[in-house]
C-alpha cells in the first residue's frame, strides 16, 4: 500500500513538473552561480578523485562540485527541470538517455561541442550516446563483459576460440561438481551476447521488441545446450562464487570481477569472446558507456562553464586516468596508443570485445524488456518450454507493456 | 546412469560450497622460504607446522606441510613455507612425533633433528645447490574397498606424460580417521590412478582438475569423484511445513542451495505443496537446501528469497510476498492459510496489481542495477508521464526472482 502511494505521488509530481513548467531558464544567474557546475554521479571515490583533480587543473575558473547521488535516476526525474534543485550535469551510464531526452531535460552535446570534435571517439561509444539522432552524452569510458578463465584449469592454449569448442570443453570438464563454463544464462544482460551474436535483439533500434525474431529464436535454441551444462540457478552471486572458488574453469563476467578473483590468488586470463560457429560472429555482449550528460537548464543558464567542463572532460589524459581508476576502457580511440592503456591486458580485451559489442539500448522501452526477457529465458532454460512459443508469448507481452507505457 | 550419478554427485558437492568454504592459509603468489630438515630414520613422512607471531597458521590442519626428499642431498627433506611464518615444528609419523617450537628469522633454515627430538638450526646452508622450485600441491582423498590394502596414488600430466612420482605404484596414501586415505600431488597433475595391494589392483585413468578431490573406489576398481567432501554433503532430508496466504492457489515450493545455485526441482515454479493431516502444506526436501520460495497461482505470486538453515525441519508462515516467519520448532498453524481453507483451491485469483507492481519493479531494478545502477520508474514518453507496466496490471511476474 505504501509503495502504491509513493508511485502515485511520483507520478503526480512528474506530471506537475511537466505541465506547469517549473523550469525557469529565464531566472537571473549570479556570477558565482554561473561559474559553479554541479555534477551528480554514482561513481566510487577513486574515480571521482581523479576527475576532481583533473578538473581543478583544466578549468580553474570553474568551481566543480561532484556530488554522489544515491538513486540518481529517480532524483533526476523529479528535479530535472527545476533550476533550484537540478544538477548541471551528471556522470552516469548511457542507457537512461532516452528517458531523459523524452522528458526534454537533456541538451544535445553537439550543441555545445561541434560534432567534428567528437571524431576521436570510438564510433560505438557515440552510437551509445545517440538517441533519436542526437548525441546526448560525452563518452568517458565503457565496459563490456569479458571471457575470463582460471589458468590453473584452462591453460592459454586450451581457451576455446569458438562456441562449439567451448561446448566440447564443457562436456569434458563438467564433472564432480566442477563446471567447464558458467554464466548467468537466464539473465538478459548476459544472454544478450548470444542473441546479438546471432543478429537478434532484445529491443530493436526503433523501440520494438525483437524477442520473436527468427535470429533471436535461433540464439535461444542454440544457447539452451550450454545452459544445460551449467547449474540451474545462475544468479550473479552464484556464478561469481563458482568462478572465484575454483569450481568453474571459465565464465563471462564484467571487469569488476577481476580484482576479486586476483585477490583470491587466481591466475585469471582474459580472452576474446568465442566465435559462434553458426554465425561466425563472436558472442557480442552489451556495452555500457559512462559519460557526462548536460542538463538543458545548465546549457541555457551557464553556457561558458558547461563548455569549459565538457572540454576538460575530453582531455586524453583525463580519460586514460579515469578509465584506469574504474577498471574500464577509455572512449577515445587515441588513448589506445598510450602505453598505460596498451599494456593493460584487461582494457585491451575490452577494446577487442567492444568491436562486436552492442551498445545497451538507451530507449525507455528497454525498462520493460528486462523483465519480459528474463521470464522468457527462465521459460526456455529452466522450465524447458518450447522456444518459439515462449518467444511469441514474450513478444506479445512486451508489446502490451510498451503500449501501456504510451 | 553414470551421468545421473555424476550429476547427483555434483549436486551434493555444490551444496556444501557454503558449508565447506576453502580457507587456504597460503596464497599461491606469496613469498616463501625453504625449510630443510634431517629427521630420525623412524620419522616417516616428515611435515612442518608453521605460524607467525600472532598465531596465524600457514597450513590448514596438523601436521602441516608435507616435506619432500631433496634428490640432490640424500637424507635431507625440504618444505616451502610462507616467509612470514617464523615459528615451526618439525614432525613425523602423521604428527605423532615432533620437535618443540623452533624460531626462524624469515630466511631459509637447515634443521637437524636428533633421535630424542632435540634439534639444531642453521642459517648457513648445509646442503648443496638450491631446493627444487616451489610447486603448489593439492590433496587427493580416496575411500577404497576393504579388499584394497595400502592404497597408493599414481599421478601424471597428460598428454605430455610427465609423472609426479618416481615409480609405480607411486605415493603411499595416508590413512585418516574418517576412512579416507590422502596423498598430495603437484598442481600440474591432471590425471590420476588410485591403486592398492602393491599396485596389483587399480582404477582406470581418472582425468581430474588440480583441486582437492574425493575419489570413491569399489572392489572392482570403478571410481567416482567429487570436488567437495561427500561426508559434508550427506545431510539427511528435512520437511518444510508451509502456511501460505489463502488466496494463493495451488502453492508450490521452489528450493535451492545458495550461493552455488543447485536447484531441487527441475523447473519453475517447483513442486506442489501437499496438505498433511495437521493442515500444514508439506514437502520433503534435501537437507542441504538453504533457500526457498513459496509461490502460488502457477508461480505468478511468490515470496522473496527466504534463507533457511540446512538440515533442520522448517515451519514457514507466509502472509505476503515479503512477509513471512521461519521457525525450526513446530508452531500452531495460523487460521486462514491456504492449507486450512480448502475452498481456496477453487478461487481464481489473478495476480494482484500490487504483486505485479512489486515484482516487476524489483526484477528490473535488479537487472539494471547490476550494470548501470539505474532504476525503472515512472517516466515520460512523448511528454506525458506514465507509470510503467505496474499500473497496467498486465505484467504477471512468472519467474523466480533474482537472488
Amino acid at each position: 500500500m505504501k509503495r502504491k502511494i509513493a508511485w502515485l505521488l511520483a507520478t503526480i509530481m512528474i506530471l506537475s513538473l511537466s505541465l506547469c513548467g517549473c523550469g525557469n531558464s529565464a531566472a537571473p544567474v549570479s556570477e558565482e552561480e554561473a561559474s559553479t557546475i554541479t555534477i551528480w554521479h554514482d561513481k566510487e571515490d577513486a574515480v571521482i578523485q581523479v576527475l576532481q583533480k583533473h578538473l581543478e587543473e583544466l578549468c580553474p575558473d570553474v568551481t566543480v562540485v561532484l556530488e554522489k547521488k544515491s538513486n540518481l535516476t529517480e532524483a533526476l526525474k523529479m528535479v530535472g527541470n527545476n533550476p533550484t534543485a537540478a544538477p548541471d550535469m551528471y556522470f552516469f551510464a548511457h542507457d537512461k538517455i532516452g528517458v531523459y531526452a523524452e522528458m526534454d531535460i537533456l541538451q544535445p552535446i553537439t550543441e555545445i561541442i561541434p560534432r567534428e570534435e567528437l571524431d576521436p571517439y570510438m564510433g560505438n561509444t557515440l552510437e551509445a550516446a545517440t538517441y533519436e539522432g542526437q548525441i546526448y552524452q560525452l563518452p568517458i569510458y565503457y565496459e563490456t563483459l569479458l571471457f575470463l578463465y582460471n589458468r590453473r584449469y584452462m591453460p592459454d592454449d586450451a581457451v576455446p576460440s569458438t562456441t562449439e569448442e567451448l561446448y566440447a570443453y564443457m562436456e569434458a570438464k563438467t564433472n564432480g561438481g566442477h563446471y567447464g563454463f558458467v554464466e548467468q544464462h537466464s539473465t538478459p544482460y548476459y544472454a544478450a551476447g548470444w542473441i546479438n551474436g546471432f543478429g537478434g535483439s532484445i529491443l530493436k533500434e526503433d523501440g520494438t521488441p525483437g524477442l520473436d525474431d527468427e535470429s533471436t529464436i535461433a540464439a535461444l535454441e542454440y544457447h539452451k545446450k550450454f545452459a544445460s551444462l551449467m547449474p540451474g540457478e545462475t544468479e550473479y552471486a552464484t556464478v561469481n562464487t563458482l568462478f572465484n572458488e575454483g569450481m568453474a574453469h571459465s565464465t563471462i563476467g564484467g571487469p569488476w570481477l577481476i580484482p576479486t578473483v586476483r585477490e583470491s590468488g587466481m591466475d585469471v586470463g582474459v580472452a576474446p569472446m568465442p566465435v559462434i560457429d553458426e554465425t561466425q560472429t563472436p558472442i557480442s555482449p552489451y556495452m555500457g558507456v559512462q559519460g557526462i550528460q548536460v542538463l538543458k537548464l545548465a546549457a541555457e543558464r551557464k553556457p561558458q562553464a558547461v563548455e569549459q567542463v565538457l572540454r576538460a572532460c575530453m582531455d586524453q589524459q583525463l580519460e586514460i586516468d579515469l578509465a584506469l581508476a574504474s577498471g574500464c576502457a577509455p572512449a577515445r580511440e587515441d588513448c589506445y596508443s598510450e602505453a598505460a592503456i596498451a599494456e593493460d591486458e584487461v582494457v585491451m580485451a575490452m577494446k577487442e570485445t567492444a568491436e562486436h559489442a552492442v551498445p545497451m539500448p538507451n530507449r525507455p522501452e528497454m525498462d520493460v524488456m528486462w523483465t519480459v526477457t528474463g521470464n522468457l529465458l527462465t521459460d526456455v532454460n529452466m522450465s524447458g518450454k518450447d522456444v518459439a512459443e515462449s518467444a511469441a508469448k514474450a513478444q506479445e507481452e512486451a508489446l502490451q507493456l510498451i503500449e501501456a507505457m504510451k | 546412469m553414470k551421468r545421473i550419478t555424476g550429476l547427483l554427485m555434483a549436486l551434493m558437492c555444490l551444496v556444501v560450497l557454503g558449508l565447506a568454504t576453502v580457507t587456504l592459509s597460503v596464497r599461491a603468489d606469496e613469498e616463501r622460504i625453504p625449510v630443510y630438515m634431517q629427521v630420525p630414520a623412524d620419522w616417516e613422512g616428515p611435515c612442518v607446522w608453521a605460524w607467525d607471531d600472532d598465531g596465524k597458521g600457514a597450513f590448514d590442519a596438523w601436521p602441516g606441510g608435507e616435506a619432500d626428499a631433496d634428490p640432490a642431498n640424500e637424507g635431507w627433506y625440504y618444505c616451502w613455507i610462507p616467509a612470514w611464518a617464523n615459528h615451526v615444528i618439525v614432525n613425523g609419523n602423521a604428527g605423532t612425533v615432533q620437535t618443540e617450537e623452533i624460531l626462524l628469522d624469515g630466511s631459509a633454515a637447515w634443521i637437524t633433528v636428533a633421535e630424542d627430538a632435540s634439534f639444531e638450526v642453521s642459517t648457513e646452508a648445509l646442503t648443496e645447490g638450491d631446493a627444487p622450485e616451489y610447486v603448489e600441491k593439492f590433496a587427493i582423498h580416496a575411500k577404497v574397498d576393504d579388499s584394497w590394502e595400502n592404497p597408493g596414488l599414481w599421478a601424471w600430466s597428460a598428454p605430455d606424460g610427465t609423472n609426479a612420482f618416481e615409480a609405480w605404484p607411486g605415493k603411499a596414501m595416508t590413512a585418516g580417521e574418517n576412512g579416507w586415505y590422502t596423498a598430495k600431488a603437484p598442481v600440474w597433475v591432471n590425471s590420476i590412478i588410485i591403486n592398492a595391494n602393491e599396485g596389483s589392483v587399480q582404477t582406470s585413468d581418472l582425468t581430474i582438475d588440480p583441486a582437492e578431490i574425493w575419489v570413491t573406489v569399489n572392489a572392482d576398481g570403478e571410481a567416482e569423484f567429487s570436488y567437495v567432501d561427500p561426508d559434508k554433503a550427506s545431510l539427511p532430508d528435512v520437511t518444510i511445513h508451509v502456511s501460505a496466504p489463502a488466496d494463493w492457489e495451488a502453492p508450490c515450493l521452489w528450493a535451492w542451495s545458495a550461493p552455488d545455485g543447485t536447484n531441487v526441482f527441475a523447473s519453475w515454479p517447483g513442486e506442489a505443496l501437499e496438505a498433511d493431516e495437521s493442515g500444514w502444506l508439506v514437502k520433503t526436501i534435501p537437507g542441504w537446501v538453504n533457500s526457498v520460495i513459496v509461490n502460488g497461482n502457477e508461480g505468478s505470486v511468490q515470496t522473496t528469497d527466504i534463507s533457511v538453515e540446512t538440515g533442520k525441519d522448517i515451519w514457514l508462515v507466509v502472509t505476503g510476498p515479503e512477509e513471512y516467519e521461519v521457525s525450526y520448532e513446530e508452531i500452531a498453524l495460523p487460521e486462514g492459510s491456504a492449507s486450512t481453507a480448502e475452498s481456496v483451491a477453487e478461487e481464481t485469483t489473478a495476480a494482484t496489481e500490487a504483486a505485479a507492481e512489486t515484482t516487476v519493479a524489483e526484477e528490473t531494478v535488479a537487472q539494471a542495477d547490476e550494470k548501470s545502477g539505474t532504476n525503472p520508474v515512472p517516466f515520460a514518453v512523448g511528454g506525458v508521464a506514465v507509470l510503467a507496466a505496474a499500473g497496467a496490471g498486465i505484467a504477471a511476474y512468472r519467474k523466480k526472482k533474482s537472488a
